[in-house]
C-alpha cells in the first residue's frame, strides 16, 4: 500500500503517457511533440519549481503570477521607452526580487499569515502592472525583435534541437534542486516545514531563511513572466495570472510522491508534466476546452486523494 | 510573398491525400467566454461544411496557450486553423502553421503576413456611413463636435474618413476635435469636455451635431446636452459599434440618433467561407476580407 502511495502519481502518469500513445500513435510521442510539450510547459515549470521551495517551508506565494505580469510589464515598459533589452530583463528581475523580498518581510518579519500576506501583493503587483502599463497590451514594435525571437531559439544539444524556454527551465530545475536538496540551507527549509518551532529552538534562523525563500520565488516568478512576454512577443498586465494555481497543483501532485508528503522539486517536475502532458493530449484529441479542465482537475484530485488514502490504511 | 504559390501547392497535395478523409479545422481563442466571441464561433459554424470536424478550443485568456495549442493542432496536421486573437502576439505558433503548410484565417484579429487572410469589419466603411449620416442630417452646413482616438489604429482610421467627409462640405465647421481621456472607458471624461463646449456655446444652435469614434463619447455627450437642458436643440449625435447602451439611447429616440453595428456572426461565416476556399486550393488574394455592416437607428434598432 506504502508503494501505491508513493508511486501511484507516477504510475498514473505512465498510464496517461500510454492512453494518449495508443490514441495518437502517430503524433504523440515523437521528437518534436515532446520538445513542443517541454516548451510549451517551461513556464508554468518554472513558476512550479520555486514555489516547491517556499512550500518547502509549509508556505504559500499566491502572488507568483501577478508577478509574472508585472515583470512582463516592466521589461515591456522599459522596451517601449527605448531602453536596451538587459536594462528591461535586468529591471524585471529586480521587481521580482524586490516583490519576494516584501513578501518575505510581511511573512516572515511581520509575521503575517502567507495566504494572507501574499494575497495582498497580488492585488498590489497586479495592481502595479495595470498602473505601469496603462492597462494595454504592450506589444508590436515596442517589443524588440531579439527579445521575442528568444523564446523560439532552439539549441542544438545531445542531438536535439533543445528550444531555448525548455533549457532555461532546465536550468532553474537543477538550481532549485541543489538548493533545497544538497545544501544544509535547503534541509533547513524542510526543517521549518516540518515543524517550525524545533527548528527555532535548534537555532535555525527562520526570519532570514523566509525572507530569501520568498525573495528566490519573487525572482523565480519574474524569470517566468519574462519568459512568457518573450513567448508572446507583448506584455499585458494579466497574462501571467493563470501560472499560480496550475503551479501549485503541480506542487501537490507532487507531493503525493514523496515519503513524508512534503513538496521535493523532482515531484513538482512530474507535477508539472503531468499537466502538460494532459493539456497537449487532449487537445489533440479535440476533447472540448471545458472538459478537459473538468478532466484535469479530477486528476489531480484523485491524485491526492490515492496519495492520503493510502495514508489512512497504513494508519 | 514568394512563399503563398509553395503553400498553395503544399496545401493542395496534403488534400489531394486526404481526399476522402474529413478535413479537420481547429478554432483557437482565448476569449470564448466573451458575447462577442461566441457569436463568431455560432455563425462560424453555422456556415461550416458539414464535412469539416471543428475543434473549438478556448484557453480562457491565456495568449501563450494559444501559441501551445496552435503548435498542438499543427502536430496533429489539420488542415486548416482559424484563430481569433491579435496575430502578433501569437506569432510563434503561426510561424510553426506556416512552416507546416497549414493555412490560418484570422477572425477579426488583425492583418499579418503569416495569416491567408483576415475577415473583419471595415472601420473606412463604417465611420463613412456615421459621418455622412451627419452630413445629410445637417444638411451639409453646421458646426460638428468629433471625438478621435488618434492613438488607438482601428480608432485613428474612423477619425480620419469622418475628417474627410467634414471636409468635402464646405459648409459644416467641425468646431472641435476632441481626444477623450479613455482611462475610465471614456464616457466620464467625454462628458466634461462636452459640458465645456457646451458652455463655450451657449447660444442655441451653436452646436449642430456630435460625431463619435466610437459609442462611449457619444453617451458622454449625449448625458451633457441633457444635463445642460439643451435636448430640444437638435443636436445630431452618432456613435459607433452599437453597444448595448447605445442601443438603448437610440432606442430612446432622443439626440442619440445613429451608431454602427458590426455583424459579428457573418464576420464567423465568412472565415468559414475563407477556410472553405483554402481547403479548396484556393489562395486567397486579400490580406483581409471585409463583412458589410449595418447602420443602427430608431428603425432598426429593436431587431
Amino acid at each position: 500500500m506504502t508503494h501505491l502511495r508513493r508511486y501511484g502519481t507516477l504510475i498514473g502518469f505512465v498510464g496517461i503517457l500510454l492512453f494518449f500513445w495508443w490514441e495518437l500513435p502517430d503524433t504523440f510521442l515523437t521528437q518534436g511533440n515532446l520538445l513542443n510539450i517541454s516548451r510549451q510547459v517551461s513556464m508554468l515549470a518554472v513558476v512550479a519549481f520555486v514555489m516547491t521551495v517556499v512550500m518547502a517551508m509549509g508556505d504559500f506565494d499566491l502572488s507568483v503570477g501577478s508577478m509574472a505580469s508585472l515583470a512582463g510589464v516592466v521589461a515591456g515598459v522599459s522596451f517601449a521607452a527605448g531602453y536596451p533589452i538587459w536594462v528591461g530583463v535586468g529591471a524585471a528581475l529586480l521587481a521580482g526580487l524586490a516583490g519576494g523580498l516584501f513578501n518575505g518581510f510581511l511573512v516572515s518579519v511581520l509575521r503575517i499569515l502567507p495566504f494572507v500576506a501574499t494575497l495582498g501583493t497580488l492585488t498590489v503587483f497586479s495592481g502595479l502592472a495595470f498602473l505601469a502599463s496603462d492597462g494595454r497590451t504592450i506589444s508590436g514594435a515596442n517589443i524588440p525583435d531579439a527579445f521575442s525571437q528568444f523564446a523560439r531559439l532552439r539549441v542544438e544539444m545531445l542531438g536535439l534541437p533543445m528550444p531555448s524556454l525548455t533549457l532555461l527551465a532546465i536550468a532553474v530545475l537543477v538550481m532549485v534542486w541543489v538548493v533545497l536538496e544538497q545544501t544544509p540551507y535547503g534541509r533547513r527549509l524542510y526543517a521549518i516545514g516540518g515543524n517550525m518551532e524545533a527548528a527555532r529552538l535548534a537555532g535555525t534562523r527562520i526570519v532570514k531563511l523566509r525572507l530569501t525563500a520568498f525573495a528566490f520565488t519573487g525572482v523565480g516568478a519574474a524569470i517566468a513572466g519574462l519568459m512568457y512576454a518573450s513567448r508572446v512577443a507583448s506584455a499585458n498586465p494579466t497574462q501571467g495570472d493563470g501560472l499560480m494555481l496550475d503551479a501549485i497543483a503541480a506542487v501537490f501532485l507532487g507531493m503525493t510522491m514523496s515519503d513524508e508528503g512534503e513538496p521535493r522539486v523532482l515531484g513538482t517536475l512530474v507535477g508539472v508534466l503531468i499537466l502538460a502532458v494532459l493539456d497537449n493530449g487532449l487537445s489533440q484529441m479535440s476533447v472540448d476546452s471545458y472538459v478537459r479542465e473538468i478532466l484535469i482537475g479530477g486528476i489531480i484530485l484523485m491524485a491526492v486523494a490515492s496519495g492520503s488514502l493510502g495514508g489512512l490504511r497504513r494508519r | 510573398m514568394t512563399i503563398r504559390p509553395i503553400l498553395g501547392a503544399l496545401a493542395i497535395g496534403l488534400l489531394a491525400t486526404a481526399a476522402t478523409a474529413q478535413q479537420r479545422v481547429a478554432v483557437i481563442t482565448p476569449y470564448l467566454a466573451q458575447p462577442g466571441t461566441q457569436f463568431y464561433i455560432d455563425g462560424f459554424e453555422a456556415a461550416a461544411s458539414p464535412d469539416w470536424d471543428i475543434n473549438v478550443i478556448d484557453t480562457a485568456g491565456d495568449i501563450a496557450a494559444v501559441i501551445s495549442r496552435i503548435e498542438d493542432a499543427v502536430t496533429q496536421n489539420v488542415d486548416a486553423i482559424v484563430i481569433n486573437v491579435d496575430p502578433a502576439q501569437v506569432s510563434a505558433g503561426l510561424q510553426t502553421a506556416m512552416e507546416a503548410g497549414i493555412p490560418v484565417v484570422g477572425m477579426d484579429a488583425g492583418m499579418s503576413d503569416m495569416l491567408a487572410t483576415n475577415v473583419t469589419s471595415n472601420g473606412y466603411a463604417m465611420a463613412a456611413e456615421t459621418s455622412v449620416y451627419v452630413a445629410n442630417r445637417l444638411a451639409g452646413a453646421g458646426n460638428v463636435v468629433m471625438f478621435v482616438f488618434d492613438p488607438f489604429p482601428p480608432v485613428q482610421i474612423r477619425g480620419a474618413i469622418a475628417d474627410a467627409v467634414f471636409a468635402n462640405h464646405p459648409d459644416i465647421n467641425v468646431i472641435a476635435r476632441v481626444t477623450p481621456d479613455v482611462q475610465d472607458g471614456g464616457i466620464a471624461d467625454s462628458r466634461a469636455q462636452m459640458e465645456a463646449l457646451l458652455a463655450a456655446n451657449p447660444e442655441p444652435g451653436s452646436i449642430n451635431a456630435v460625431w463619435a469614434a466610437w459609442d462611449q463619447p457619444a453617451l458622454g455627450a449625449l448625458q451633457a446636452i441633457e444635463d445642460a437642458g439643451r435636448a430640444d436643440e437638435g443636436i445630431v449625435i452618432v456613435g459607433m459599434d452599437a453597444n448595448p447602451q447605445a442601443r438603448e439611447a437610440i432606442a430612446a429616440g432622443g439626440n442619440f440618433e445613429a451608431s454602427m453595428a458590426q455583424d459579428f456572426a457573418g464576420i464567423g461565416a465568412a472565415a468559414a467561407d475563407a477556410v472553405a476556399r483554402l481547403l479548396a486550393g484556393e489562395t486567397i488574394a486579400q490580406p483581409v476580407i471585409y463583412v458589410p455592416t449595418v447602420l443602427i437607428t430608431t428603425a432598426n434598432v429593436d431587431e
